[in-house]
């Protein structure tokens, strides 16, 4: 091999060349046949809270944020969920009557329940577990809805002692409260929080037994509530430690009453007589929560009791159990204003409340909507949920043209229940 | 030199690195057989994954996917469940006679469930024609049920009885009644259709065997499926069946109030409501439920079958005054999954679910239940 043959082979000219082929190669249809056009790890990203537009928005932030076992926890319903869904169709079935003449700004939305003044006639329901959430469970939940102005029911079985969760904001707050059995015990727990401040009593009077949520059920095997926890499986009443359904002869079963049918007795002891007794324990206002007929609801009102919630538990009590919208006018016809009647159950957007509240309510009270604002943001994603609401809720209420919240009557409202 | 040699071969498989996938590895791995085989094509397609994923090897794809997986009895929460359990054991025709629900009257009906009415003495049990059931459950008639199971009725009336609920057996068994009577622990009424003109000698066995009421189907003809002969027709048939008989008679396929006044002339102490599982086209059992126990529901015993799946749906039928309800693919479904254990499954699910909405309805025992406790909805024009 001559002189130019071998400068050739080895001079700084042929690596120029392999490198203009190497570029030509890399700039091949071949090599973009290999590459992701849309790389995952090019564009994925976690939404700011200044991206949150609706209440909507909030909830695929919070589902990434915290473990699939306790997002089901509060997304779940009973059984089929009839009633989880219904509780979102019935806002279908209510139309807003548009009427010119009013801007949002001179509206009037602020209202007082039960001794209580708040800018709009929305509450932050009690609910359980918000430490799945956020590390500061309830009292971040309250700092939230403190900055936003708006009242919170403190779950009775809170995650943070209530005395903790007092210190954590200023806002007005009630205590909700689940019935014990044992009255000396009740009356504590009714002292303990009337004590921390708390301006009114809700007691929980649904969910009389386990509600068989068969998402649960389908999870146990991914951390979620373990077997029998949650009861609802034919077969072996979970007490009793069965290993499994129908086992025929395994445990010796108590042969009387709801053991029989393998039904966990739970909270199936509540009376009448129970409320009456624990009405003497607190000289504040007390309200039941999960009254869902006229009949209950006249009860109350008999009884003295001093305001309703409807609900239906987040669609968590009785399965194929109405819509709460949909029993609302009823149970507002039976009261006659002579107590509040508050609603929950599937609200939103700004919109839903303003339904409500043409259909008769007092407030509207938010269950997972501030949790889904709790478990993406924190605090301040429970303060910046409840301000879309709040503007929503202007915007509706501007459509209907009514002014004052007291103007805002059926008359604003096309309904369509069946 | 050397040092020269080594970069330009690093230069090369680079080159060819680039070509074939990420990076070198590329070149061995399945980078380079999806550059020769579907990765051209995979621009869009699967050929992207065939490179990236960890090696799907592509002669297991093209063998098919495996057989589904049969889950354990345990993981099934609800009735419904098990017919796709059924589905995956049964040949496509077999499955097709049990196949399916219709679940529109139900979506109809809400609950207004009352609070703070105790119900710990919870108490499902109802007396039909003297014997004690557990709840208000029976297992319908369905015949030839070794079709969807090896044991067939065997292995029903053992799962029924292990979930303490009585059983109907159907004149068409695949198991001779003295058979299946023998594996009984609980209460076998057996039932013939009004067409069959040997149904009253096949009563005549089932009387020997133990059977206690006699359950006469009209208005559905001995072709599954098919719905010819007329209720009227039936009625001289019924009254042959009833000669000298002395157990209760129960007619089955009654669907209107007329219907029902004519089974109480042909001297029945029962109907069953029922459109033979829908195969009989028209309104819901459901539906007309109402209606029929309002006419005749203090005379005689008014039970009632179609598409119930769900202890809500049993709570509706007995809120309107239905004594009982049959439950028939639901069984057959957890027969032809699991056996004996299936149908006891299917039964003591739909029995705890029961108890349980009980309780939240407010109702301690099937008298306490009153029409109050439901809303019909009209049906919602879309």
């Amino acid at each position: 091999m001559g002189t130019i043959d071998n400068r050739w082979r080895h001079g700084p000219t042929r690596r120029q060349a392999l490198l203009a082929l190497a570029g030509m190669l890399a700039g091949s249809p071949l090599l973009r046949a290999q590459r992701d056009p849309h790389p995952i790890t090019g564009h994925k990203r976690v939404p700011g809270l200044d991206e949150m537009m609706t209440a909507f928005d909030f909830e695929p932030i919070c589902f990434a944020n915290v473990v699939l076992a306790r997002y089901e926890y509060m997304a779940r319903a009973s059984e089929s969920e009839f009633t989880l869904r219904r509780n979102r169709e019935a806002f279908e079935w209510v139309d807003l009557v548009e009427r010119p003449g009013a801007a949002t700004a001179a509206l009037q939305t602020s209202t007082e329940v039960l001794g209580i003044k708040m800018d709009f006639p929305i509450m932050i329901a009690p609910t359980a577990a918000q430490r799945d959430l956020h590390p500061d469970a309830e009292s971040a939940m309250y700092q939230g809805a403190s900055a936003a102005k708006t009242p919170m029911i403190v779950v009775g079985r809170s995650t943070i002692p209530i005395e903790k969760i007092a210190q954590a904001a200023t806002g007005p707050r009630w205590s909700q409260f689940y019935p014990v059995q044992d009255l000396k015990i009740s009356r504590e727990t009714i002292e303990t929080f009337q004590a921390a401040g708390a301006r009114a009593l809700v007691v929980t009077v649904d969910q009389q037994t386990d509600t068989g949520y068969e998402r649960d059920l389908h999870n146990r095997n991914l951390g979620g509530t373990p077997r029998g926890a949650s009861g609802g499986r034919g077969g072996g009443a979970p007490e009793q430690g069965r290993g499994g359904r129908g086992g025929g002869s395994a445990a010796p079963a108590p042969m009387q009453g709801p053991a029989l049918y393998r039904v966990i007795p739970a909270r199936l002891w509540y009376t009448w007589k129970y409320l009456d007794d624990i009405r003497a324990f607190t000289k504040i206002p007390i309200l039941l929560k999960g009254i869902l007929t006229a009949e209950d609801a006249k009860l109350c009102v008999e009884r003295g009791f001093d305001g309703v919630i409807v609900s239906n538990h987040g669609g968590r009590s009785m399965d194929y159990g109405p819509s709460t919208l949909e029993v609302l006018p009823e149970i507002v016809d039976a009261v006659g204003g002579k107590i509040p009647v508050l609603i929950d159950g599937g609200f939103r957007r700004g919109s839903d409340i303003v339904k409500a509240m043409a259909l008769g309510a007092s407030a509207v009270c938010l269950g997972r909507a501030p949790r889904w604002g709790l478990g993406a943001f924190g605090p301040q994603g429970v303060q910046r949920l409840l301000e879309i609401l709040q503007a929503e809720f202007l915007e509706a209420m501007a459509r209907t043209g009514r002014t004052t919240l007291a103007a805002l009557d059926r008359r604003a409202v096309r309904v369509n229940f069946t | 030199m050397s040092n020269l040699k080594v970069s330009r071969r690093e230069a090369l498989g680079s080159v060819a690195g680039l070509i074939a996938g990420p990076g070198l590895s590329g070149v061995e791995g399945p980078g380079l057989s999806a550059v020769e085989g579907p990765g051209l094509s995979g621009v869009e397609g699967p050929g992207l994954s065939a490179v990236e994923g960890p090696s799907l090897a592509r002669g297991q794809v093209a063998k098919g996917t495996p057989p589904p997986r049969r889950p354990p009895r345990d993981e099934l929460v609800n009735a419904l469940e098990f017919e796709d359990v059924a589905k995956l054991m049964l040949p496509a025709a077999v499955y097709s006679t049990i196949a399916g629900s219709d679940r529109a009257a139900f979506d109809r009906i809400t609950f207004r469930p009352r609070m703070l009415v105790p119900t710990l003495d919870l108490d499902l049990s109802v007396d039909l024609f003297g014997e004690k059931h557990l709840a208000p459950i029976l297992v319908g008639p369905v015949a030839e049920q070794r079709q969807y199971h090896a044991e067939g009725e065997l292995a029903t009336v053992r799962g029924a009885s292990a979930a303490k609920t009585g059983v109907i057996v159907s004149s068409r068994s695949s198991v001779p009644i003295a058979e299946i009577a023998a594996q009984a622990k609980t209460p076998l009424w057996y039932s013939v259709y009004a067409a069959d003109a040997s149904a009253r000698k096949q009563v005549d066995q089932a009387i020997a065997a133990g059977c206690k009421v006699v359950c006469v189907t009209v208005g559905a003809s001995l072709d599954a499926g098919r719905a010819t002969s007329k209720v009227p027709a039936d009625w001289k048939a019924v009254d042959r069946i009833r000669q000298g008989l002395d157990l209760p008679i129960v007619i089955k396929g009654v669907m209107t109030p007329e219907d029902a006044n004519a089974a109480i002339a042909q001297g029945a102490r029962g109907i069953v409501v029922s459109n033979h599982g829908g195969v009989v086209a028209g309104r819901a059992p459901l539906e007309v439920l109402a209606s029929i126990v309002d006419l005749v529901g203090a005379k005689i015993t008014v039970l009632v079958d179609g598409s119930f799946r769900r202890g809500t749906d049993i709570l509706k039928a007995l809120v309107f005054g239905a004594q009982a309800v049959l439950l028939a693919r639901p069984v057959m479904w957890g027969l032809a999954a699991y056996g004996a254990e299936g149908v006891q499954s299917v039964i003591e699910l739909l029995q705890t679910t029961l108890g349980r909405n009980f309780g939240m309805i407010g109702a301690p025992n099937l008298k306490s239940l009153n029409r109050a406790m439901v809303k019909v909805h009209a049906e919602r024009k879309t």
